[in-house]
């Protein structure tokens, strides 16, 4: 026993063990840490993340952007996933997610382009559910829906729990998972065009006349702006409102064009053209943004790249986010005085296709002739 | 007959020393009398001297000879004795900080030369616990101790600063240069998230250390209630002790060392010990320091003709309209050359900064010997700002003398009376909000002169601000041992302080009216403190320590101020009352006190062989600014400490001189109460009745449940030298638990109240902290080398918030008033570093237009307010993936607190010779450069009357395919649109790493005999610099000087460089 007390005495003398034991400290310390029992640094996910609204009313047929997350200050990046997306009565639902081709940005498009190669180079062609939740939690309708093959909200106009789209929304980041419940999606059929006040928005028909809604034979009509436009015969302003349509404009597609065509033409009363080079102060080539204009006494026809406009960006072609039209043309007035006469149509069309935009005198032919 | 001789000599010796004038007589007496007992008794005279290893005398030495050992005599003023003992007697000399030594005489020696060495190692010191001191052996706490001559050469007002670096653990940053304040001071870590004011001006509450200066706490956070809009004198209350008459320093850092102190010492304790009389022949010694000092390079600005080229390019260039050209004609200043001041070049900043000479004087006059003795400092002190119309001045006198005719009796009293005087100019002395807008004045405006005045300037340079601090502390101490082992003491002090300040502004700094602001303060302490120790050994190997000590302190605090905004000229200044209409309030200031408070504590210590020591104390602290539910905090605390170079089984460890580890536990309670937050607040508001209506302040809901902070600690070390005491390694490791900690909840809307002041916020700190020392050379080489490394990591992570939060809060800062906001963010998330910025991330600047990515949904580019980004724009992370840049954008990034702190000293001595280098360092830091991001804001108003600065040092883009790091300048329209030089991107973050060295002492004591033949018993010069060079890689001019936020403001006073040169001389 004294013996094994002398070795533990000499051992403990030996270097070779401080080391040793500075060792042992330094990892003791290491591990201390974990002893100290703090909370993990971890991303934060708020319980109060929320969107503003949780019903989604797109309108298929056009790329637009849905709802914006509240996100409280959650740590970003956040994962978003749609989940369980199911009809009122639970059926599941995979029409939206579908993939289709659907135009993508990948330049920019500035208006100023000189060719529709140029303009084409600036996107792509991409499969995409149509459907999607993007990364920053906005959900994206893409405009390669259809009413084909998305079922829009029952045309009778009801609006019933097994006919609305449901999902979940699952948000992830780091720091744990939070599921928003119930979403609901329930879509407007395709309107190709705007204004489209034209059509029943419900049937896809025709429109009522809002002065006179129960009767079958009237109808609603698009109606351009007008300044100074006088009638030939009234030798009056002609007027477009609700009771009084001297001019109406039909936008709608037209067969024989080559996939990517906006025509416009000028009807007289009698359904026949007006030749567009009356319209003398007219400036064609910043009508729209198009190429490859022809003139004909019919019609005057771009090459366009769709939708019309391309993207919100302001240019000389558009106002306020609609493709903007003026027609003009001049006259001597009474006195010797010229006037200029304008005829105006803020509109967009989203379908591709080959469209034309009629102006139809329905009343009188306008007065081009100096007094 | 014999015993009569031991007493007598003694008073002889005595008797020597104050009548020093007289000694050769005295000498011929003794002389005499000894040859009569050596007659008697065939006894030896011995004369000798004592030196150290520099061959320097040392006077004071205490000669013990005889059986038992009794003290005989001490050496003089030249280090000399003269004593009669039998023949071949042993004699013992004793000298603190020496060890002791032992000379044996042979028969017949009578002359003797003794060299006493230094005690390097720091075993025998001692270091003070609970108001009593103990012997550091014994002592289980973390504690360092600096003797006052680390801090004497550098001349400072605050002697704060010169700890920087010294002590791991101590985070002291020297964050402002405006004389007579104070910066920032933490140890270990942080200890709050209370964050007042907004933008730049956010102010992390201090948690300052406790101050107790010679026995007496002292809160060093006074006067610094109000952030940076600070109102009164604001004299740090560590600016009015002189330096000179610091003996030591003591840090205490875990929670046994200072629970004894009760609740104000949570955030540790810092013992000023100052100098007692030590000399049995009085002696007047006199330092001098006369030092200049320089402000540090300002910023670089286009003068005159460069300015107005630049500007005229800038416009031209970056023009988007006719508009903008004809504005260029509208611009007199840059268009106008038949303008007298066409070419004018002002440089504004050298208006408002300047060099300054200064100096300081001190007298310390002390003498006595163990049963009396006196001393007395006078000392003054001045120094001038480095901006113009500020400075600081103290006058300082402490008396103190102590007497002790016998062992049992004791008494002691001091008085400390100082003046501090301040000049803050027309800023609130930390900000120089006034001197920082000048000085980015366009140099083509002209000068101020005869007949030109400029506001800012005469603001700056011609209000009369002065403001003084006077405190008086009148302090005695009795202390009676009743029985061996047993001693009673009172301590009793009352300090009284009166503020005072007076401003004046001229009517030409403020829209053509003269105004007076004066503040009038006056705070009273009362303290007593009652002691009862008792120690006693048991055997031969138990001792145990006890020590009981109640305090009562009675603290009295009134602020008053008053506000005249328009008076009528500039020559009438005062007495003021005549108009109430222009009266702009002021009253009695918020941080009015009345408080009582009384501590009970009782510390025992127990240790066995003086191997194993045990120590209990607890500590209970009752204030009248407790709510009733918490009247009493509890202080516990525990620590065990273990000698084990001691222990038998190391007795072969030659290398190994002393070694302990140390365990340490202990609460730190702070009471949160305060009448306002438990009971609420009212105002008078309404009428009812026809009566003047009290009622409840809406924006604060009382609450009554308000628990007190705890501060809870744990602490290790380990001590140990080696070699002969050539290596010194102290290691400490702690984790320091901030719990019920003060949070500020805002409510919701639907509730009647704004917020609610909760606690129920956490943080921890923990870390390590090592100081080594290394003594490389032998004790007999002439060269003296001591080279400390010191070094602290400290992590603090926030334990938790309010539950309700889910763990994050974010303090936003939010545009107010029509002042330029920092929208700087603070995020507090649980498990991150507490002091964490919530920014956007900044990745560079967009090369070419193509760089900026485009929503594949919507074709449109990343932008921000609707305009989508460019070339030259800065690259902010989308962290959201929306292409829009907005508030969901911001991610945590950074920490304004600093991971690693430490400092290295170095002491070279060489016969008188002597040079020490201070450095220090602060790592791992994120500074947020608001004064950069400032100057580049210049550059968006080229019609404005502001400076512009050269960018060409900046990495800057200029044209498409440019791969920089700041955004394009010059595009001033652009600026405005898109912000690129917002303050709330990581743009201005940066790491504010630094190693500074401190300062650097040269100095050479001269040759005794060679002063003595002057008629001066010492003389040494030295010459000193302080602020010597900071190396870092931060692209501002100081990474020090920025706020307790991380945040480097322009309106912070630029801290000088001092160049010294100084005497010491001894009479």
């Amino acid at each position: 026993m004294d013996n094994l007390f002398k070795k533990v005495k000499l051992q403990w003398g030996n270097p070779l063990y401080s080391v040793l034991g500075i060792m042992v400290v330094a990892i003791g310390l290491q591990g201390c840490e974990k002893l100290y029992d703090l909370p993990e640094e971890q991303e934060f996910l708020s319980p109060n993340i929320n969107y503003p609204s949780q019903i989604f009313e797109p309108i298929i047929g056009r790329t637009g952007e849905l709802g914006a997350p509240n996100t409280d200050n959650s740590t970003k990046p956040l994962k978003f996933e749609i989940v369980n997306a199911r009809y009122g009565d639970g059926r599941p639902v995979t029409d939206i997610f579908q993939q289709q081709p659907t135009y993508v940005w990948t330049g920019e498009y500035t208006g100023i382009e000189t060719s529709l190669e140029e303009i084409e180079a600036k996107r792509k062609i991409e499969e995409r559910p149509l459907f999607e939740v993007q990364e920053s939690g906005k959900f994206v309708l893409w405009g390669a829906s259809t009413n084909e093959l998305i079922t829009p909200r029952p045309a009778d106009s009801s609006n019933l729990v097994q006919d609305r789209r449901y999902f979940d929304l699952k948000i992830t980041n780091v720091g744990g998972e939070r599921i928003i419940r119930d979403f609901q999606l329930i879509p407007w059929r395709e309107l190709p065009y705007e204004p489209n006040n034209d059509i029943n928005r419900y049937t896809g028909g025709v429109a009522p006349d809002p002065k006179d809604p129960r009767n079958p034979n009237k109808r609603d009509y698009i109606r351009p702006s007008l300044t100074n436009v006088i009638g030939v015969e009234s030798n009056r302003n002609l007027v477009t409102n609700d009771d009084q349509k001297d001019v109406v404009v039909y936008i709608r597609p037209f067969e024989g064009g080559n996939g990517h065509n906006l025509r416009f033409s000028f009807w007289a009363p009698d359904s026949t053209a007006i030749d567009p080079a009356k319209f003398n102060e007219t400036r064609w080539n910043d009508l729209v943004h198009g190429f490859n204009r022809v003139n004909t006494t019919e019609y005057v026809q771009y090459d366009v790249a769709y939708p019309i406009p391309l993207t919100t960006v302001a240019t000389k072609y558009t106002t306020g986010g609609s493709a903007k039209l003026e027609f003009a043309y001049s006259r001597l007035g009474f006195n010797n005085v010229r006037t200029t006469a304008y005829i105006g149509l803020n509109f967009k069309i989203f379908r591709e296709g080959d469209w034309e935009i009629i102006f139809h005198f329905r009343r009188e032919l306008p007065k081009f002739e100096d007094e | 007959m014999k015993s009569f001789t031991h007493y007598l000599i003694p008073y002889i010796v005595a008797g020597r020393a104050l009548l020093a004038a007289k000694q050769t007589f005295l000498t011929v007496t003794l002389f005499l009398v000894n040859g009569l007992f050596y007659q008697l008794y065939a006894q030896t005279i011995v004369s000798g001297v004592v030196y150290d290893q520099k061959k320097i005398t040392i006077p004071g030495v205490t000669v013990i000879a005889g059986n038992p050992p009794k003290p005989l005599a001490s050496t003089n003023g030249r280090g000399e004795f003269r004593i009669s003992v039998p023949d071949g007697s042993t004699l013992v000399f004793k000298f603190m900080g020496y060890i002791e030594k032992r000379v044996t005489l042979k028969p017949g020696q009578t002359t003797v030369s003794v060299v006493m060495e230094e005690d390097q190692s720091n075993l025998e010191e001692v270091v003070v616990r609970g108001f009593v001191s103990r012997s550091k052996q014994l002592s289980t706490g973390s504690s360092v101790t600096i003797s006052g001559d680390e801090v004497k050469d550098v001349p400072v007002a605050n002697v704060e600063q010169l700890l920087q670096g010294k002590v791991p653990g101590l985070n002291i940053q020297v964050n402002t240069g405006a004389p007579g304040f104070r910066g920032s001071t933490q140890i270990r870590g942080l200890s709050t998230l209370t964050v007042s004011g907004s933008g730049n001006e956010s102010f992390l509450q201090p948690t300052s250390p406790l101050y107790v200066i010679d026995g007496v706490p002292l809160d060093a956070d006074g006067a610094s209630e109000f952030g940076f809009q600070q109102q009164g004198p604001g004299v740090s209350p560590l600016s009015m002790i002189p330096q000179e008459d610091i003996a030591s320093i003591e840090i205490l850092k875990d929670a046994q060392a200072t629970s004894l102190y009760g609740s104000m010492a949570a955030y540790g304790v810092i013992i000023i010990t100052t100098k007692r009389g030590n000399s049995e022949i009085p002696r007047v010694r006199y330092t001098n320091n006369t030092f200049m000092k320089a402000p540090p390079a300002l910023r670089a600005t286009l003068g005159g003709n460069l300015e107005r080229q630049l500007k005229i390019q800038q416009i031209l260039a970056n023009a988007r309209g006719e508009i903008n050209l004809d504005d260029l004609i509208k611009t007199p200043f840059l268009s106008d050359s038949l303008n007298a001041y066409y070419n004018n070049s002002t440089d504004w900043q050298s208006l408002y900064y300047r060099t300054t000479y200064n100096q300081s004087h001190n007298i310390a006059i002390d003498g006595g010997n163990p049963t009396f003795n006196y001393k007395a400092n006078l000392g003054y002190f001045t120094e001038k700002g480095v901006i113009r119309n500020t400075g600081f001045d103290r006058y300082s006198a402490n008396l103190r003398m102590e007497y002790a005719p016998n062992e049992k009796f004791k008494f002691t009293g001091q008085i400390n009376a100082q003046i501090g005087k301040q000049n803050k100019g027309d800023g609130a002395g930390l900000l120089q909000t006034g001197v920082s807008d000048g000085g980015a004045t366009s140099t083509l405006m002209p000068g101020p002169s005869f007949y030109q005045a400029n506001a800012d300037y005469v603001g700056s340079l011609r209000t009369k601000n002065n403001n003084d601090v006077r405190v008086i502390r009148p302090v005695a101490e009795v202390s009676y041992s009743i029985f061996p082992g047993f001693r009673a003491t009172t301590f009793f002090s009352y300090e009284f302080k009166s503020s005072n300040e007076d401003t004046f502004t001229p009517a030409a700094a403020n829209n053509q009216f003269a105004k007076v602001y004066a503040f009038n303060g006056r705070e009273s302490n009362l303290y007593s403190r009652t002691n009862l120790t008792y120690a006693k050994t048991f055997g031969d190997d138990h001792n145990i320590f006890i020590n009981a000590f109640n305090e009562v302190r009675k603290g009295d605090r009134q602020n008053s101020i008053t506000r005249q905004e328009r008076t009528p000229n500039d020559q009438f200044q005062g007495p003021l009352g005549f108009d109430g209409y222009y009266s702009r309030g002021g009253g009695i200031l918020t941080n009015f006190l009345d408080e009582r408070a009384v501590s009970f504590a009782l510390a025992t210590s127990y240790d066995y062989q003086k191997k194993y020591v045990v120590d209990l104390s607890y500590r209970l602290d009752g204030s009248s600014g407790n709510g009733f539910d918490n009247l009493y905090s509890r202080n516990p605390a525990i620590g065990l400490r273990w000698n084990f170079d001691k222990e038998e089984f190391l007795d072969n460890w030659d290398w190994l001189n002393m070694g302990a580890l140390r365990l340490s536990w202990g609460i730190n309670v702070i009471p949160n109460g305060t009448l306002e937050r438990i009971y609420g607040k009212y105002d008078i508001t309404g009428n009812y009745n026809g009566q003047q209506g009290i009622g409840l302040n809406f924006d604060q809901i009382p609450n009554p449940n308000l628990k007190p902070t705890t501060t809870t600690q744990y602490n290790a070390g380990l001590d140990f030298s080696l070699f002969n005491n050539k290596v010194d390694v102290i290691y400490d490791t702690y984790y320091k638990k901030v719990d019920n900690l003060l949070f500020e909840e805002n409510l919701s809307n639907t509730v009647a109240f704004g917020k609610l002041i909760s606690n129920d916020a956490g943080i921890v700190n923990y870390g390590h902290e090592l100081s080594f020392t290394i003594r490389p050379l032998s004790p007999s080489s002439p060269f003296n080398l001591m080279v400390t490394v010191n070094g602290a990591y400290n992590r603090d992570v926030l334990l938790k918030l309010p539950a309700h939060y889910g763990g994050q809060f974010i303090r936003f800062e939010t545009n107010s008033g029509n002042r330029e906001t920092y929208l700087q963010h603070n995020v507090f998330r649980v498990g991150t570093p507490s002091l964490s910025n919530y920014l956007l991330i900044n990745e560079g600047v967009y090369a070419t237009d193509d760089d900026v990515p485009i929503n594949p949904a919507t074709g449109l580019r990343y932008s921000v307010n609707g305009v989508p980004f460019r070339a030259g724009d800065p690259i902010i992370k989308d962290l959201n993936g929306d292409y829009v840049l907005d508030a969901n954008d911001y991610a945590r990034t950074g920490n304004a607190s600093p991971l690693f702190t430490g400092g290295l000293a170095t002491n070279i001595t060489y016969k008188g010779f002597g040079l020490n280098i201070n450095a220090s360092f602060t790592a791992k830091r994120t500074i947020l450069n608001n004064a950069l991001a400032d100057r580049f804001n210049l550059m968006k108003d080229p019609f404005g009357l502001k400076a512009v600065i050269p960018l060409d040092e900046f990495n800057m883009w200029r044209q498409p395919g440019d791969v920089a790091k700041y955004p394009y300048a010059y595009d001033y329209s652009r600026i405005e649109i898109i912000n690129p030089y917002r303050y709330d991107q990581t743009l201005w973050a940066e790491d504010g790493s630094y190693l500074k060295i401190n300062n650097v002492v040269l100095s050479y004591m001269f040759d005794k005999k060679l002063v003595r033949s002057w008629g001066i018993n010492n003389l040494r010069v030295y010459i000193s610099m302080d602020n010597v060079y900071t190396f870092s890689g931060y692209s501002g001019p100081n990474p020090e000087n920025v706020t307790t936020m991380g945040r480097d403001i322009s309106e912070g006073y630029p801290v000088p460089r001092t160049y010294n040169i100084g005497c010491n001389l001894e009479f």
